[in-house]
């Protein structure tokens, strides 16, 4: 009344063509990151901040403002942030393909997206505390801005925290997809109702319309350098991730024969 | 021959990554018949029903319970599904009454109140039907726990590690009841005890490791035999 | 097979509204006999107010008390919806009752909105009784604006995107190791928005300045927008976590 035959088990498969994309990518983003860099320095004018009393000489120029050292901040700041972001997106891509599948390819996916995502909220939040430290002289401040990384970054701690007690592989990669997929939507709308809503208790940042050419340009080669090293890291988490399933499946099929 | 089958599945797979909890399992249990299935821990055997219950979706494979596709049509196969695990399932602070009419209100049975007092009769407890859950022995609650499988008047009746944490009385009052119950339905059972599942099985499957490596029918097979068959089987299939 | 015929119970699916009822009214029922969680959540709530009683014995002036009240109204709302949260799915998984009420055909999402009908209703009627408390202990100073019947819009949507967003979290955490944490790790920043905009509206309405309605209009209606997006994402993938 019943029958089993051997049949030879599908292996997790690692090392796809982007693999060999890599290393050049992950070069790419240190090169363009590092031009960046020195972009931000170099070729982006200084922005004016608080104005001075008159005219006033600083460093053997005559201004109207102070100017902004701590404004380069920004071209960092902006670029990690958006990439935290663009990872936490990818993060829920997967998750919604897990859910439809339940195949295990996509749960690591979308773990490793959001390791990457957490690098780098980790780095926004450094980024915008130096910001707020040297712009605005405080530690902390409630900024919408702040407080949304603030939040993101807590949610995809919780996230991990999450998956290490659960047991159960399945049932960790199932929640988690679900809990990636209600961090994106959240994390929109936290970011929403935090500028919205009007408030004398905190400092409202005020921005010049638009930026400059210069600003944009560097800003642009700071976030394509990044995003170059972001997929360069989630391919190579991935690839290490993916290998090491594979060993543990050879391993269980050898032990079987 | 395919309307004769309770449960038909075929090639069945429950797989996260490498993992295989179940591997390939083809079974076809006649209507009628007792299936006890044996196995060591982790050999898969209660993945297996939690699938045949629906309660979980296979990887791969297909399922048909009483000739319905279980996998596309879940809700007609679960009504013909009733499950006796060794958790109770019901409310412990809610009466034996209540936890029934909760249940049979769920599934929509025609006169709630009617059925669920023919079934507190049935497993002896009518006069006790108002006392909390949490209040009684660990053999009447599994008695609750059988009329709430019955509830709705299944064909296939599940059994996973039934007798766990019951007294030899209760055992006995359990073996009775499901002797009551037994024509008209089939049975799996899930189970480490050898010499209970196999004087009560018509056919017997042995599974280790997620296949399955012994199964006939019990008229080919006398106990010792069994036992022997089943020790080397389980031995070798955990070298 | 000699039986195969016989006769069968008649089985008449109910609605799914019907479905729905009968799992709320289980819930009512069995939380009207135990009264565990109403009980865990209102001594949680009272030794709350204690703790803010410490907290704030140095804040004699009223005005200070009247521009906290809404975050401190709320940060009790939070905590002791966190115990009570905690305590929705023990009795579900104490038994393995769950698993009896997935074996019913039924869509998984009537699961999800019973429980988080019930869930609902225990935390509102909590807050029916801690927050009049928390006015008698610390707002007996505060002269009363004329708006301050208007703080029941905040509190209304703030449970309800609570306990939505909650009953999924704690169906989550339910089958987690160390599940108390789990939750509050999770829940505390996803209703971080709904926290912000309800605090805002309440301390709007309290205050009753002569701009209120500027503070108190907008985060209603992002509170408002929160718990529809997020109860509908909730509906939708609580098929998932549940079955897992």
């Amino acid at each position: 009344m019943a029958d089993s035959q051997k049949k030879k088990r599908p292996v997790p498969e690692a090392g796809q063509w982007p693999d060999k994309l890599l290393v050049p990518v992950l070069v790419a983003g240190v090169v363009l990151t590092t031009v960046g860099f020195l972009m931000a320095f170099l070729y982006a004018a200084p922005v004016d901040g608080a104005e001075v009393n008159g005219f006033q000489l600083i460093g053997s120029k005559l201004v109207t403002h102070r100017q902004l050292l701590s404004q380069k901040i920004f071209y960092f700041h902006m670029p990690v942030a958006i990439v935290s972001f663009v990872m936490l997106i990818a993060a829920a891509y997967y998750a919604i393909r897990f859910l439809a599948s339940k195949n295990q390819r996509y749960d690591t996916c979308s773990r490793v997206a959001m390791e990457i995502s957490l690098l780098f909220v980790i780095g926004t939040m450094i980024t915008g505390d130096l910001w707020t430290r040297f712009e605005w002289g405080v530690w902390w401040t409630w900024d919408p801005r702040l407080t949304t990384y603030l939040i993101l970054m807590l949610i995809v701690i919780a996230y991990f925290v999450m998956r290490n007690s659960v047991d159960d592989p399945e049932r960790r990669a199932t929640y988690g997809a679900v809990i990636s997929i209600i961090a994106f939507i959240d994390v929109p709308i936290c970011m929403m109702v935090t500028r919205l809503i009007p408030t004398s208790i905190h400092p409202v940042v005020v921005r010049q319309n638009g930026m400059a050419p210069d600003m944009t340009i560097t800003v642009m080669v700071c976030l394509v350098g990044m995003l170059c090293v972001a997929y360069g890291l989630y391919r190579l988490r991935f690839r290490t991730v993916r290998i090491e399933e594979r060993v543990e499946a050879l391993k269980e099929q050898l032990e079987e024969e | 021959m395919a309307d004769e089958l309770a449960i038909q599945a075929r090639h069945l797979v429950k797989a996260f990554g490498t993992r295989r909890a179940v591997d390939d399992i083809s079974l076809n249990v006649p209507r009628g018949a007792f299936l006890a299935i044996f196995g060591p821990n982790g050999a898969g055997k209660t993945t297996l029903l939690r699938m045949l219950a629906t309660l979980s979706r296979p990887s791969s494979g297909t399922l048909a319970i009483e000739g319905v596709d279980a996998r596309e049509h879940a809700d007609q196969a679960r009504d013909r599904i009733g499950l006796i695990s060794h958790q109770p399932m019901v409310y412990p602070d809610l009466s034996a009454e209540e936890n029934l009419l909760l249940y049979a209100r769920l599934y929509g049975v025609a006169d709630p109140e009617a059925r669920v007092r023919e079934l507190l009769d049935q497993v002896g407890l009518l006069h006790r039907r108002l006392d909390p859950v949490r209040t009684f022995s660990r053999g009447m609650t599994q008695r609750v726990a059988i009329a709430r499988a019955l509830v709705h008047d299944p064909d296939i009746v599940l059994l996973d590690e039934p007798y766990s944490g019951l007294d030899p009385h209760a055992v006995d009052v359990f073996d009775q009841l499901i002797d009551q119950i037994r024509p008209g339905h089939t049975f799996v059972m899930v189970s480490h005890d050898l010499r209970k599942g196999f004087s009560l099985c018509t056919h017997a499957l042995v599974m280790a490791r997620g296949h399955v490596v012994t199964a006939d029918s019990k008229d080919a097979l006398d106990f010792d035999a069994f036992e022997r068959l089943y020790r080397e089987t389980v031995g070798m299939g955990v070298a | 097979m000699a039986q195969q015929n016989r006769q069968r119970l008649a089985l008449k699916h109910p609605s799914t509204f019907a479905q729905y009822r009968t799992l709320l009214s289980k819930d009512l029922r069995q939380e009207f006999r135990t009264k565990e969680m109403v009980t865990s959540m209102g001594i949680f709530a009272v030794l709350v107010i204690i703790v803010y009683g410490a907290a704030l014995a140095l804040t004699a002036q009223s005005i200070d008390i009247a521009s906290m009240s809404g975050g401190l109204i709320w940060a009790l709302i939070v905590f002791t919806s966190l115990t009570g949260l905690n305590r929705s799915f023990s009795h579900e998984k104490e038994q393995g009752c769950l698993e009896g009420i997935l074996l019913v055909p039924l869509d998984r999402s009537v699961i999800y909105l019973a429980k988080a009908t019930s869930n609902f209703i225990f935390l509102a009627l909590v807050e029916v009784i801690a927050v009049p408390l928390f006015m008698f202990f610390f707002m007996t100073t505060v002269p009363f604006a004329p708006t301050f019947g208007m703080i029941v819009w905040p509190l209304l949507l703030g449970t309800i995107g609570m306990a939505g967003v909650g009953t999924m979290l704690a169906t989550i955490t339910a089958n987690t190791r160390s599940r108390d944490v789990l939750l509050a790790v999770l829940f505390i920043p996803l209703i971080y928005p709904l926290l912000y905009a309800c605090v805002t509206a309440t301390t709007a309405a309290i205050l009753g300045s002569a701009q209120w309605m500027d503070l108190y209009t907008m985060p209603l209606v992002m509170a408002a927008g929160y718990d529809v997006i997020m109860l509908l994402a909730c509906w939708v993938l609580y098929g998932f976590a549940v079955s897992a």
